[in-house]
């Protein structure tokens, strides 16, 4: 180590192996991926955020939703995650590229919101955003995205069912919904070629029958 | 040395320490104000994942928010600032000469704190990025990256002007953490927030990134801090030191590598989590001659200082065995995205970094200071509190989070049945969390005590060591 130079070029050799292996090497074989188009369907997969979901992410990445929900299915025969019903697939990195921000999350306090969009609680709006007003079990009440104002007219058909005080209503921000908007857009149905679960022992008897 | 760490020998007192102090003291003070504080938000943080409506209605504390902020201020406020502020010291003193540019670490120390607070008022707000250790709104990234350069430049000028060809280990730790976190930081800012690159890329640089931070910048700069006071504090040589280059070497080459443990199942590349396996175990060599190399910690005979060193290494080297282990696809398998690895993360941070660094801290005050601290009764109540609250911490969320992951792979055990599971031991790791946050309010305090009657009572002694028999010590 008596040699400076060498020992900063060591040192920055070390980093840039690391870097240029785990970043350049995942770029090489990930960078490239685009969205897969299905001609049957005459469009391409995965679909871009809508204008009011892509808000909506901002919005679950500034709350850090992400300290409680994974956005991603493992394999069937991995964990519980096909049984917990949260995807029939593993998730691919092909699912991702549309993503302005991925939220992967590294954090299952709650489940997992990969395929959140599928399932019955987020299918109707009104109902996800009176779920994200109330509290259930673990998941803390968010009030901050709500507002309570004053009844001028008729009142809001989007009001929540709450007890408000006489002439007030309470109705879901932007904020709010744009996030109900992102969550009910969460949905990786489509299978990709490299999405299919390999399951040689259904292939088998395939063959037989033949 | 006596049970506490006495007051410095006017003959230990160098014209190094003394022209070092105010901005070592600056930097010290700031970086305990931000593990307070960022100890507070942790308590907050734990005591909602028992009552999830505790302070709900605040948007500024939503439970998301709050982990985001208390991880930022542990990080860039606590871990960077005291860290800094060691490798600085121990630079200066190995070198055998007084600091330079030292206007200039006080300026970076300004900058980098305002930036630090800036960042958490912007994730506080909502600014916040999504990156674990990268939750920092873009604005700040810059500033805080030229604050640490004006800041880290003084250390580089210590090892390049050193009055010894020789050098020793705590030294290539120091800068190589100080070289090397610049470099990792920028990458990760343009290509996570300035430029992002798509999908998946997005996380797997930023599980790059974390390791990075943790192998090649906070470890290296605890090791710093280990490897220049066992010997010192102990006054035996460093056993089987022949092999502490190649251990370096291997912790800095390999390191970088282990971060694609996160990813075992995930919809990444699977080599990724192969080569982090493979790369973990590989680390293990790493972990062992740091062990062997300073093994004279855990027969410390009364020193406070290498008692917190010892518990740090304990904890380090644990660290590396539990992340060997946990990189294994049939423990993932349980481990993953559960407690566990917060008690990792917690076992890495609060354990080895902490620790390592409170000896530097015990070791390096009444030095700069020229005065001895104010309370050894208060340095054994942090030195208890600290190691129970770690430990207390650490094995809480462990057991939780093997409990939350065999639970989680039982399709039939719903998530409030989870949290009734786990509830005793999260509230075991409250508690352990509020006495981690009593103890180090104490350093805190001791240290607020010493640099003001420090500053207001010169230290007298000026005595000067020969700057080679400064170096050879260690």
């Amino acid at each position: 180590m008596k040699n400076g130079f060498t020992f900063f070029l060591g040192l920055f050799l070390a980093l840039a192996l690391a870097w240029a292996g785990i970043v350049l090497g995942s770029h090489a074989q990930l960078g490239h991926l685009a969205p897969y188009f299905d001609e049957n369907e005459g469009k391409a997969f995965p679909e871009r955020l809508p204008g009011i979901a892509a808000r909506g992410q901002l919005v679950y990445q500034d709350l850090g939703c992400a300290a409680c929900h994974t956005q991603q299915v493992r394999r069937p025969d991995f964990g519980s995650d096909k049984a917990r019903g949260w995807g029939d697939r593993q998730s691919v990195a092909r699912d991702y590229v549309s993503q302005p921000h991925v939220q992967l999350g590294e954090s299952r306090i709650g489940p997992d919101l990969a395929n959140f969009g599928a399932r019955p609680l987020a299918v109707d709006a009104d109902r996800l955003t009176q779920y994200l007003y109330d509290q259930h079990g673990g998941m803390p009440p968010y009030r901050f995205l709500f507002e309570t104002r004053r009844i001028t007219g008729e009142r809001s058909a989007k009001a929540l069912k709450v007890p408000a005080a006489a002439g007030m209503e309470v109705v879901a921000t932007h904020r709010a919904q744009a996030l109900v908007a992102y969550l009910q857009s969460l949905n990786n149905v489509y299978e990709y070629p490299e999405a299919r679960p390999l399951e040689p022992v259904e292939a088998k008897k395939e063959g037989e029958a033949k | 040395m006596t049970t506490a760490p006495s007051a410095a020998t006017p003959a230990e007192v160098t014209e190094i320490d003394a022209s070092a102090r105010c901005p070592l003291l600056l930097l010290l003070g700031s970086a305990l104000a931000w593990l307070v504080l960022s100890g507070a938000l942790a308590l907050v943080n734990l005591v909602q994942l028992n009552s999830p409506s505790f302070l709900a209605e605040c948007p500024v504390l939503s439970f998301g928010r709050t982990q985001a902020l208390q991880e930022t201020a542990f990080i860039y406020g606590w871990a960077a600032n005291a860290g800094l502020a060691v490798a600085l010291w121990i630079l200066g003193r190995l070198g055998g000469a007084p600091l330079r540019s030292l206007n200039w670490v006080t300026a970076g120390t300004v900058f980098w704190n305002v930036a630090v607070v800036l960042g958490l008022v912007g994730i506080a707000t909502g600014d916040a990025m999504a990156h674990t250790w990268l939750h920092l709104p873009r604005y700040v990234l810059p500033l805080l990256l030229v604050a640490y350069g004006t800041i880290a430049v003084s250390g580089v000028l210590a090892w390049t002007g050193r009055r010894n060809q020789m050098t020793f280990a705590a030294q290539w730790y120091a800068v190589a953490a100080l070289f090397l976190f610049p470099w990792i930081f920028s990458a990760a800012q343009v290509m996570l927030v300035f430029t992002p690159e798509r999908g998946v890329l997005q996380a797997l640089v930023g599980g790059w990134f974390v390791q990075g931070a943790w192998t090649l910048w906070l470890a290296p700069l605890a090791l710093t801090s280990a490897y220049y006071l066992v010997p010192k504090v102990s006054g035996r040589a460093i056993p089987s030191y022949n092999f502490a280059a190649l251990s370096f070497w291997t912790l800095l080459v390999v390191g970088g590598w282990t971060g694609g443990r996160h990813f075992i199942g995930g919809p990444v590349p699977a080599w990724v989590a192969s080569i982090a396996g493979v790369s973990c175990a590989l680390l293990l060599f790493h972990y062992i001659v740091v062990g062997l190399n300073l093994r004279a910690a855990f027969s410390s005979g009364g020193s406070t200082v290498l008692k917190f060193v010892a518990f740090g290494l304990g904890a380090y080297v644990l660290g590396g065995l539990l992340d060997a282990v946990t990189a294994i696809r049939g423990v993932a398998l349980v481990t993953q995205f559960t407690y566990f690895t917060a008690a990792q993360s917690q076992l890495a941070l609060n354990g080895a970094y902490s620790m390592m660094i409170f000896g530097a801290i015990y070791f390096l005050v009444p030095r700069i200071t020229g005065q001895a601290w104010a309370s050894a009764t208060l340095i054994r109540a942090h030195y208890l509190a600290a190691i129970i609250g770690t430990a207390g911490l650490v094995a809480a969320l462990a057991v939780a989070g093997w409990i939350q992951g065999h639970d989680l792979n039982d399709p039939a055990v719903t998530f409030a049945t989870i949290a009734a599971h786990t509830k005793t031991w999260l509230q075991v790791a409250t508690a352990a969390q509020a006495l981690l946050v009593l103890g180090n309010l104490l350093l805190f305090g001791q240290l607020l005590k010493s640099a003001v009657s420090s500053l207001l009572v010169p230290a007298t002694a000026t005595f000067r060591q020969p700057p080679t028999m400064e170096a050879s010590v260690s």
